[in-house]
Order: C-alpha cells, then sequence, then structure tokens
C-alpha cells in the first residue's frame, strides 16, 4: 500500500508539471509585459509599464482593438443564433438528411485553418466581399457556430421532454412555445455560448490575417509585431487579449455552474 | 419528420399531434433552411472553390478562371514540394505519439486518481488554453527557448547548456504540444471516465497486477476516444503554420507555411490550392483510417 | 470451527460518515453454499467486495483458512467473483474471457485453451466459444462469467446478485444449475441476494442483514419459521407480529398481553422473558386457523375480513384487527370456497400455542 501512495503522488506531480507545461507561456507572457527587457530572461529586468504605454498610444492598436470587438460581438451573436436553430433541429426533429445536415454546421473546426483561411479568401474575393469586416464576421461565424451549437445541444438534451408539449397543450403555438420555453430554458447556454464564441472569434488570426485586408484585428496586429521583430508590446497587447479571453470563458463556465447548483437544490 | 406514411396506421399516443403537421413543416422549414443556405453559401462553396481553383491559371499576375493540369504538375513535380510534404507528416505523426504518451498519466491520473469535483476543475483548467491566443502563446515559447532565454538562464545555474531549442524540430514539437495537449488530455480522460469500474475491479478479481490491467483491460476499452483524440493531434498539428514558423525555423517549411508564403509573396493562388487540396486529401486519409480503426470489430 | 474457511472477526466498514458494515462477526465453511440476503443499502455487497480485496475492512480481521487477509491486493487472492453486471470483456470472445483468469497465473496459451473450452463445454456453451460477447444472450453470458470465474479451481466463489438482470424462467434454471454445480465442485460459494426465493432454494446457511448488522444466521427452514427479531420477521415471509407486555410465565409457556387480548406463546431460545417488559411474538400467516365460528378458548381474535390476494391454490386474507392493525392470514384456495365469507364480515383468528414464536422486546 505504500508503494501505492507513492504512485499517487508520482501521479499528481506529473499531472501538476503537464499544467506548468500548459500555463507557463500565459504566465510568462505577463510577467514579461511588466519587464523592462527587450529579451526578457532570468534575472528578471525592472518593473515597467513602458510596453503598455506604447500600445496605448498606438493608434493602430485602438483601431484594431475596435474592429476585434465588433467582430466578436457580431459574430458571437450569428454563431449562437445559428447554434442555437441546430440545435434545436437536431433535438426536435428526425428526416432524413439529418446526418449530412448536422456535418455541414459541425465540420468547420475539423478543417485546417490555414485552408479555410485560403478558401475564404478566394470565395470572398470571387463574390467582391474581400477586405471587408463583414467577410470576417462571416467566416469567423462559420468557424464557432458548431461550439455554439455543441453548448446549447448539451443543455437541450437535459430539458424534459414534456415542457414543450404541455406549452402546446396549453394554446401555445410552436413560435411562441419556443420563445417563452425553449429559450428561457436555454438561457445559461446561450449566455455561455455567445461567451465562448467571441472568445474564439477575439484570438482567431489565420483567416483574419488573409482576408482582413485594411481591416485588422488584435491578433493580426500582433501577428505582424511577431514577424517583424522581438518586441515586448506584443507582451503587452497578449495580456490584453489573455485578459479578455479568460474573462469571458471563467463567465461562460460560470453562468453554466451556478444553473447546475440552482437546479440541484429545486430537485431537492 | 416522417410521420406515418400509411394512412390506415392509427397514431401512438405522445406522438406529435398530426393535426399540426401543416404548420409544423413551415416552422421546420424556417428553422432549417437559412442555415442551409448560409452553409452552403459560406462553408461549402469556398471549399468547393478551392478546389477549383487549383485548375486556374494566372497570367500577367491575373488569375484567371479555367480549367489545366499546369499547377498540379507543376507543384507535384518539385522536390521541395516533397519535402514539404515529407516533413509535415513527420512533425504531425511524432508530434501524434508524443502528445498522446504525455496526455496518458495525466488523463488516467484525472479518470481514476481523482475525485468528481477535483476532475471537474482541472477539466475546467484545460479548456482555459482552448480559448486563448495561441500566437501569443507560441511567442511566449519563443522568448522562454531562446539561446539566452528562461530556460538556458535556469541550466545555466546548474552549469549546463546553453542549449539550441529554437529552429529546431524539438521547437516545432514544443508547439504542437501548446496547441494539442489540452485538448488530448480531456478527450482521454472522458474515455478513461467513461470506463466501467467493474470491468478493472473484474480484472483485479481474476488475478491481474494493477500495470497489466491498464494494457490489456484500460487501454483497449479506451481505445476509441484515444484514436479520436489521436486522430485530431494529427489534424491540429498537419494545418498548424504557427510553431513549424516561429519555434522551427521554417527550413525547410512545412505545408501551411508553403501556403502562406505563396499567398502573401503574389498572386500564385492556385498553386496555394493545390498544396491545400494535397492537404485535405491526406487528412481525409488519415481521419477515415482512424475511424475505422477506432470502431473497427474485433476479429477473433 | 475446524472447517472455517472464511472467518470475520469484528469487522468495520466505514466510507466517511458512513458505516456500511458494523462489528460482524460470523465464518463460512469449507464447500458450505451461504446466502447473504438483505434490502440494498444493508452492507451485503461490501462484505463481498471485502471478500474479494476490493475494499479494505475499517476494523477487524478478516481471515481465510486462518490467514489474515486484510492486506492482500485483489489480485493476489483467489476469491473470483461473479458480478451483477457480469463485467464480461467486451473487446475479448467468449473463450478469452474465459481463458482470463489462467493467461494472469501464467499459464501458457495450449493449456488455457483446452481448460477454458473444457469448462465452456461444462456449462454447455462450447458451441459459442468463438462469439463476441455482445452477440451472446443473457443467459449465455451468465454462464461465460462462471466459466471464467471457475476455471482457476479457486476454493471460493463469490457471487453477486449475478441473477438480478434474468427472466424468471431462466433464474430457475440458473438456481438448479449453480446449486449442481457447487455439489459437484465442492466449493464454498458466498451468495448476495436481495430475493427470498433465490437465497432459500439454493443456500445452506442464510446471512440476514440490516443497516450493516447481522440479523439472523442460520438455516432457511429456521429463519423462516424461528426468526430471532422484529426486522427478520418482517422481511421474511408472512408473519403477524403482535406486541404487548409480559404478564406472567409458567414452564416454557408465556402470557402477553396487549390490545388484542391475552395470548399464551410457547418460547424456548434466545429470548428470555421477564414480566412486565415488553415483548413482541409472531405467528406466520399460513399457521393460523380461520373459522367463521367463536373458536371456545385459545389463543384467538376477532377480525373483519378487508381484502382477498389470489396467487394460485393459495389465498392470502387482509384482515382488520379490532384496535385497527392488520392480521393476514394465508390459507387454501380450497378451503376458502367452502367458508362462506362477506367483505367487512366477522372472522375469527386462532392458533396454538406452541405455533407462536416469541422474539422478545425487539
Amino acid at each position: 500500500m505504500k508503494s501505492n501512495r507513492m504512485l499517487k503522488w508520482f501521479l499528481y506531480g506529473y499531472l501538476a508539471l503537464v499544467l506548468i507545461f500548459i500555463f507557463a507561456p500565459i504566465i510568462f507572457s505577463v510577467i514579461f509585459s511588466f519587464n523592462s527587457d527587450r529579451f526578457p530572461t532570468i534575472p528578471l529586468g525592472s518593473f515597467t509599464l513602458k510596453w503598455y504605454e506604447t500600445i496605448w498610444q498606438d493608434p493602430d492598436v485602438w483601431e484594431a482593438a475596435r474592429t476585434s470587438l465588433i467582430v466578436s460581438f457580431s459574430v458571437a451573436t450569428i454563431a449562437t443564433l445559428l447554434g442555437f436553430a441546430t440545435a434545436y433541429t437536431d433535438y426536435r426533429y428526425r428526416f432524413k438528411l439529418k446526418p449530412l445536415y448536422l456535418a455541414l454546421i459541425l465540420l468547420p473546426p475539423t478543417i485546417p485553418l490555414i485552408i479555410m483561411a485560403l478558401a475564404m479568401l478566394a470565395w470572398f474575393a470571387k463574390i467582391g466581399l474581400a477586405g471587408t469586416v463583414t467577410s470576417i464576421i462571416i467566416a469567423h461565424s462559420v468557424l464557432t457556430a458548431p461550439f455554439a451549437m455543441a453548448i446549447i445541444r448539451l443543455r437541450l438534451s437535459q430539458m424534459d421532454a414534456t415542457l414543450e408539449a404541455a406549452a402546446w397543450n396549453l394554446g401555445a403555438d410552436q413560435w411562441r412555445a419556443l420563445r417563452r420555453v425553449i429559450v428561457p430554458f436555454c438561457r445559461p447556454a446561450i449566455v455561455s455560448s455567445f461567451c465562448l464564441t467571441a472568445a474564439v472569434s477575439f484570438d482567431e488570426f489565420a483567416i483574419a490575417w488573409f482576408i482582413s485586408g485594411l481591416n485588422k484585428t488584435i491578433p493580426v496586429i500582433i501577428l505582424e509585431i511577431v514577424t517583424g521583430n522581438i518586441d515586448p508590446q506584443v507582451n503587452a497587447i497578449g495580456s490584453f487579449v489573455f485578459l479578455t479571453s479568460i474573462t469571458l470563458v471563467v463567465i461562460a463556465q460560470v453562468v453554466l455552474m451556478t444553473r447546475d447548483k440552482k437546479e440541484k437544490v429545486n430537485h431537492g | 419528420m416522417s410521420v406515418s406514411n400509411h394512412p390506415t396506421e392509427t397514431p401512438s399516443p405522445g406522438h406529435t399531434p398530426i393535426r399540426r403537421r401543416h404548420r409544423s413543416d413551415l416552422f421546420q422549414q424556417a428553422l432549417r433552411l437559412p442555415i442551409v443556405i448560409w452553409q452552403g453559401l459560406f462553408f461549402i462553396a469556398p471549399l468547393c472553390f478551392l478546389v477549383a481553383m487549383s485548375f486556374f491559371i494566372v497570367r500577367n499576375y491575373r488569375m484567371t478562371e479555367a480549367f489545366e493540369m499546369k499547377n498540379w504538375f507543376k507543384m507535384l513535380s518539385r522536390d521541395y514540394f516533397w519535402d514539404s510534404y515529407g516533413l509535415t507528416i513527420g512533425l504531425a505523426t511524432l508530434a501524434t505519439l508524443v502528445v498522446t504518451t504525455v496526455a496518458f498519466p495525466a488523463a488516467y491520473t484525472l479518470a481514476f486518481r481523482m475525485s468528481e469535483v477535483t476532475r471537474r476543475w482541472a477539466i475546467f483548467l484545460l479548456i482555459i488554453p482552448f480559448f486563448t491566443s495561441y500566437l501569443v502563446r507560441i511567442f511566449s515559447w519563443y522568448v522562454i527557448l531562446a539561446e539566452s532565454g528562461v530556460i538556458n538562464a535556469m541550466l545555466g545555474y546548474i552549469e549546463l547548456g546553453p542549449y539550441v531549442m529554437l529552429n529546431t524540430k524539438f521547437g516545432t514539437i514544443i508547439g504542437y504540444m501548446t496547441l494539442t495537449l489540452p485538448l488530448v488530455i480531456i478527450l482521454q480522460t472522458f474515455s478513461l471516465a467513461n470506463i466501467d469500474r467493474r470491468l478493472v475491479e473484474a480484472a483485479h478479481n481474476l488475478g491481474c497486477r494493477p500495470w497489466r490491467t491498464i494494457i490489456r483491460v484500460v487501454l483497449p476499452l479506451a481505445k476509441t476516444g484515444f484514436i479520436i483524440a489521436a486522430v485530431f493531434c494529427f489534424i491540429l498539428s498537419f494545418g498548424d503554420f504557427v510553431s513549424p514558423y516561429y519555434l522551427g525555423g521554417s527550413k525547410p517549411p512545412t505545408l501551411p507555411i508553403l501556403i502562406v508564403d505563396t499567398v502573401k509573396s503574389g498572386q500564385q493562388w492556385p498553386r496555394a490550392a493545390v498544396v491545400a487540396v494535397v492537404m485535405m486529401v491526406t487528412l481525409f486519409i488519415v481521419a477515415f483510417g482512424g475511424i475505422a480503426a477506432a470502431y473497427r470489430r474485433r476479429t477473433a | 470451527m475446524a472447517d472455517a474457511l472464511v472467518e470475520f472477526d469484528s469487522v468495520v466498514k466505514r466510507f466517511g460518515d458512513f458505516t456500511a458494515v458494523e462489528t460482524m462477526n460470523f465464518t463460512i465453511d469449507e464447500g458450505e453454499f451461504i446466502a447473504i440476503m438483505g434490502p440494498s443499502g444493508c452492507g451485503k455487497t461490501t462484505t463481498l467486495r471485502m471478500l474479494a480485496g476490493l475494499e479494505e475492512p475499517s476494523e477487524g480481521e478478516i481471515r481465510m483458512q486462518g490467514r489474515v487477509m486484510n492486506h492482500l491486493p485483489p489480485h493476489e487472492r483467489d476469491t473470483p467473483m461473479v458480478w451483477q453486471s457480469l463485467a464480461l470483456f467486451p473487446f475479448l470472445n467468449a473463450r478469452e474471457n474465459v481463458e482470463f483468469g489462467l493467461e494472469m497465473r501464467g499459464v501458457d496459451a495450449a493449456a488455457r485453451t483446452k481448460k477454458a473450452l473444457e469448462w465452456l463445454d461444462r456449462l454447455e456453451i462450447s458451441e459459442f466459444a468463438e462469439r463476441d460477447i455482445n452477440s451472446l444472450s443473457g443467459g449465455q453470458k451468465q454462464r461465460v462469467a462462471l466459466a471464467r470465474s471457475l476455471v482457476t479451481e479457486p476454493k471460493i466463489l463469490l457471487l453477486d446478485e449475478p441473477l438480478s438482470a434474468l427472466d424468471a424462467n431462466l433464474v430457475i434454471r440458473m438456481q438448479s444449475m449453480l446449486t449442481r454445480l457447487q455439489r459437484e465442485l465442492g466449493i464454498t460459494f458466498v451468495y448476495v441476494t436481495h430475493s427470498q426465493s433465490e437465497a432459500f432454494a439454493m443456500a445452506d446457511r442464510v446471512v440476514i442483514m440490516s443497516r450493516g448488522h447481522i440479523a439472523q444466521i442460520g438455516m432457511p427452514r429456521d429463519i423462516y419459521r424461528a426468526p430471532e427479531n422484529r426486522f427478520v420477521a418482517e422481511f421474511v415471509g408472512r408473519n403477524n407480529i403482535i406486541s404487548g407486555t409480559v404478564k406472567s410465565t409458567s414452564g416454557k409457556m408465556v402470557t402477553i398481553a396487549g390490545s388484542l387480548g391475552q395470548f399464551k406463546v410457547a418460547f424456548g431460545g434466545a429470548h428470555q422473558p421477564v414480566v412486565g417488559d415488553a415483548a413482541s411474538f409472531v405467528i406466520a400467516a399460513d399457521l393460523v386457523h380461520l373459522s367463521t365460528t367463536k373458536p371456545k378458548a385459545g389463543n384467538m381474535i376477532e377480525c373483519s375480513l378487508i381484502s382477498e390476494e389470489f396467487i394460485g391454490s393459495v389465498v392470502t386474507l387482509f384482515l382488520e384487527a379490532p384496535d385497527g392493525s392488520e392480521f393476514k392470514v394465508q390459507i387454501q384456495e380450497r378451503e376458502l370456497s367452502d367458508m362462506d365469507l362477506k367483505h367487512m364480515g366477522r372472522v375469527f383468528v386462532s392458533w396454538a400455542s406452541d405455533r407462536a414464536h416469541f422474539i422478545g422486546a425487539c
């Protein structure tokens, strides 16, 4: 039994190392953003805010931040709408070509971003949308809708199947039952899906880089700075980006978790 | 919804009321059709156009629609293309093996040695990086792994190094791991957590030692999930241009870097399309091979 | 206790704050068929799992052939188990499942195949040897699981509600197969179940458990006719339990007075009546005499008929006693049709004093 305990601590230690590996780049990026050295290493240089000042004064960064926020917000709205409609269709209906229909919405994340980027670039050039903010929004919506679908579908599968029928029985037509029963039931999943799709869109760089033209998003700015040379500005922007995405992910998680707890209490 | 094709059949109770059938169709179509059109227009069409584009030609720096095999001959007859192809497959395979191996003890710990609550928190931690900027994380590694970076500085204290880690295959694999490790751990944990514990106990009960149980019982039961995780790892590594470019040094370039270079350095989109189509075909083969292996019935 | 194979010595098992098994003492003899029975959550499965080494006792000792087993990991014991879920390996076929235990003991391939086929043949499923586990029927799977556990020729076989997933007809057939196997092999079977009919049909001895305690150990007949306490009396069979206080004792006879009147009960055994104490006795539903006219003397209660439950040749009548409690009587259907009973009609139940069973205060 002693060897068993040693194995247990070995495994815990291993798991801790893996988590350190996964979070090291995130943590170091934040540390470096406050560090005065151009080539940060150990021991660290002095504390500074100059990288934040640089990006604060850079109009390109402000412009990109504006574009990124518009894109993320629109993408989250569209992707959640698409995700909700497909999740509900999958939940409620059976039809002949359903596997094909589901593949249509679920497959985009399995295609490498670089291929999607090239395909989107060529197609938007063809239909005359190249270089517009609209094209980024559309491309990101296609990319993130499956996440929304998965989250909302999971929520629907926890729903009592007779709830909706009860609403019909009380005289609600299908649209009203959808609005008054299904949507309220799915609200936590909808909020969650909104945050997560916004986070994915906010971080996506490959497609945005290919098709954005002059409407650069934040990740595209980062990519361009990184391609130039080593510039700790990236760490400052990076910390800001991490903060945004992690906040969105935490909100999404907390909304889903509090819902779980509440329902557990209700069920006694 | 196929509500009774036989008019004589009595509708079973609890079935969706047939009275609503007509309006139901309208409702259902209103939910379904816009999505089919949207995904057709912005997902299927771009991919089809990509395939078509590989047959277009470029004249006087302008792309013209055509159906010629020129790009295909040009790309497939070049040695550097096949060098890149071999390198990309090699690196992605290596990453898949490394990540699958590194992930397993972590997933095993999460699935078998932790309480439900701790596991949920750990999974939550593993989900975070999935939604944070991959680009910034790779740049962070770039600084950490540099010749005068954090790792070499620390190794210096114990009189080791400095080691060259940037612009090597090691660097590329670190990048691929950053991209795929959390996802693979999560997928492996789910498939391990779904194993019926009584089968593990049954193996112990029949005299199987703990280590042997992992090989003889746990892994065969988790096979499907592990293969799917590995396939995802391969797809993500195969299609990533950031790690091999910034951490691997891009000499020679991998296929995704080839696409970036070809597109960003001029109007040779059709040639990039050829690379993209070759990549897609490769991934289809790998994915279907993997899925077939994952769901294969054992032959006694 | 020369033949004791397994001894439970003051065994306690706790899961956090919850005590699953509390100070358990009993022995299992070599070659006996013992059933552990009780409602769900009584600790019977935990007891079995401790035997297999899947749980460690929190206190006390479990000894097997005199050797303390507490810390021995499951894979070093020879205590194969047949699981409620069967726990057959889905990635192995029937024969490979049976071979598993032999493989773990280092038996070479040819020998273990031979052995596995012998066992499959013995259990009459050799034709399915190479079949996928999931293509077998419930009964066939059951036999594969049995063969898998018996192939290593253990001294003891543990069975955890193995028949609960089968339909009624199959259960009867499997029961007779299990008893036959046990007689032929001469090994110890420890059989956990919540079903009284399974336990009584097969076991030499039955252990009845309630909330982590042993409520009674004994041969099925003894438990059925002489329950030691209220729990067993209620859990087993159809019994009427009547409570009151001890009024007097004389020889082997005790008089108990309660809200239903005075009754004379024979006693002998564990509980010694003390005058003035609260006490109860049990009268089995099938040992009661029923009549429409008032008996001359003896133990009797006047009741009214509430309802009847008809199961083949036997009928259970539900009566209401004067104090509002329920009284059950089981009689032959033939007898009942000779009587002229009306709903809410008056009936008299009576019994001989030596038919009632004194259980003391509990």
